[in-house]
């Protein structure tokens, strides 16, 4: 499991797995890409106020949304660090959350930079 | 073959559309769990389902419930695929109707494997639903004619009898024989003699509504219950049956065969009857009446109070 505090892996997504996973059809993975480009940000920023306000239940909800949407661009280390944040929400666990969204952001953040290379 | 997908995400979606795409099957891919109870609850919707656990609006398991409790119609194969893998998670998904489950990120080989064994169920419960249907066929209907067996017409008649009593409506009752069979049967064998109740069967299936009930009451006795009808159109209902018996020959493989019908009609308005036994008995009486007049007609039961009151084709 990710602990908090790691640096976030240059190679966020798994590109073998995922061209993998599309049977290596690039159109496939440009257009899944693009999706993921405009959903991630959107769900990130969904995040960022139950975590605020300490709402557990929506922070589980939409930390395991992501954690789905990650694991789909085999995104390990990503749907790792989301994983941890919905057990924590579904364990009550509110005092790391914020760190731990934090450290979600900057995957995720690592994890366009290479859908757009 | 038909597939529904149900994922809040549209990348999950994608995936899995092209993934099933490439493996033959026509995908419907749907963004919750409302759109999917509606596609699987319509009558030709998809017969495999992918629903994702978590979706806005009703869940995973909460399409799979709704479904289950849905009746009389195909089964539907569902899967749930999601991020939840724990042993409890897996557990209530099942629970809750799902038939097999697969975690995020799934491997495309072992998706298309699981829905083969999927489709392999389907295919194993159509069977089965054939084979039940086969025999509730052969339980209520007559092997020869495909008429409803006489226990069956009867028991209708009863339904139908009680209905009619509690909505003060009418029911007609015809009982109708084939004349001379037996001389059918002596001369040109039994095999012939089918032919002619099969075909004696479809004559009497055609001169009536799709909503009215026939059966085989006997060897050549034949059951027609009309409902919601009444003595006034009796007559001209019951000429129609004896006509379209009587019209034309029934063509046999030993020729040609003319036959006739005689019937004996009663409506349940014109009796105070409470069971079937007794109104078939009236009919039955007149049906006897029928044949001691000539036959190829048709005698109208009317309790004696009523008897002026009959139309000129027939007497009582």
């Amino acid at each position: 499991m990710t602990q908090q505090g790691d640096p976030p892996s240059r190679g966020a997504v798994g590109v073998v797995d995922l061209l993998a996973r599309v049977e290596n059809d690039h159109d496939l993975l440009c257009k899944l890409i693009r999706m993921s480009k405009e959903g991630h940000p959107r769900v990130m920023q969904s995040l960022q106020h139950p975590v605020a306000c300490r709402d557990i239940k929506n922070v589980e909800a939409t930390s395991h949304s992501l954690k789905g949407m990650l694991s789909e661009l085999s995104a390990k280390q990503a749907t790792a660090t989301a994983s941890r944040l919905e057990q924590m929400a579904r364990e009550e666990e509110r005092l790391d959350l914020a760190n731990l969204l934090a450290r979600l952001e900057s995957e995720v953040a690592g994890l366009l930079t290479q859908l757009d290379g | 073959m038909k597939i529904l997908i149900a994922d809040d995400d549209a990348v999950s979606r994608r995936l899995l559309e092209k993934t099933l795409e490439r493996e033959g099957y026509e995908v419907l891919a749907v963004e919750n769990g409302r759109l999917a109870l509606a596609q699987l609850s319509l009558p030709d919707g998809p017969r495999l389902a992918l629903l994702d656990w978590m979706m806005p609006g009703m869940d995973g398991p909460g399409v799979c419930a709704e479904i289950r409790e849905q009746t009389g119609r195909p089964y539907v194969h569902v899967v749930l695929v999601t991020s939840r893998g724990t042993k409890r998670d897996i557990v209530a998904g099942l629970d809750a109707g799902a038939d097999d489950y697969l975690t995020k990120p799934w491997d495309p080989a072992e998706l298309t494997a699981r829905l083969l064994v999927g489709q392999r169920i389907l295919q194993l419960e159509d069977r089965l639903v054939e084979a039940r249907e086969t025999m509730r066929f052969k339980a209520t209907h007559d092997a020869l004619t495909s008429l409803f067996n006489r226990g069956v017409i009867v028991d209708l008649l009863a339904r139908e009898l009680s209905r009619t009593r509690r909505e003060n409506g009418s029911t007609v009752v015809m009982l109708g024989d084939l004349d001379h069979f037996k001389n059918v049967n002596d001369t040109c064998g039994h095999v012939v003699g089918d032919e002619v109740l099969r075909e004696t069967a479809r004559r009497l299936l055609a001169s009536v509504r799709s909503y009215d009930l026939v059966g085989r009451y006997g060897g050549e006795e034949f059951l027609i219950v009309l409902n919601n009808c009444d003595a006034s159109q009796a007559i001209l209902r019951a000429e129609q049956v004896r006509n379209g018996i009587a019209s034309l020959p029934v063509q046999t493989q030993r020729g040609p065969i003319p036959i006739t019908m005689s019937l004996g009609v009663l409506a349940s308005r014109d009796w105070n009857l409470h069971l079937v036994e007794e109104v078939l008995s009236e009919a039955d009486s007149a049906l006897y009446r029928a044949k001691a007049d000539g036959r190829n007609c048709i005698r109208f039961a009317k309790p004696s109070a009523l008897c002026g009151a009959m139309e000129p084709l027939v007497r009582t």
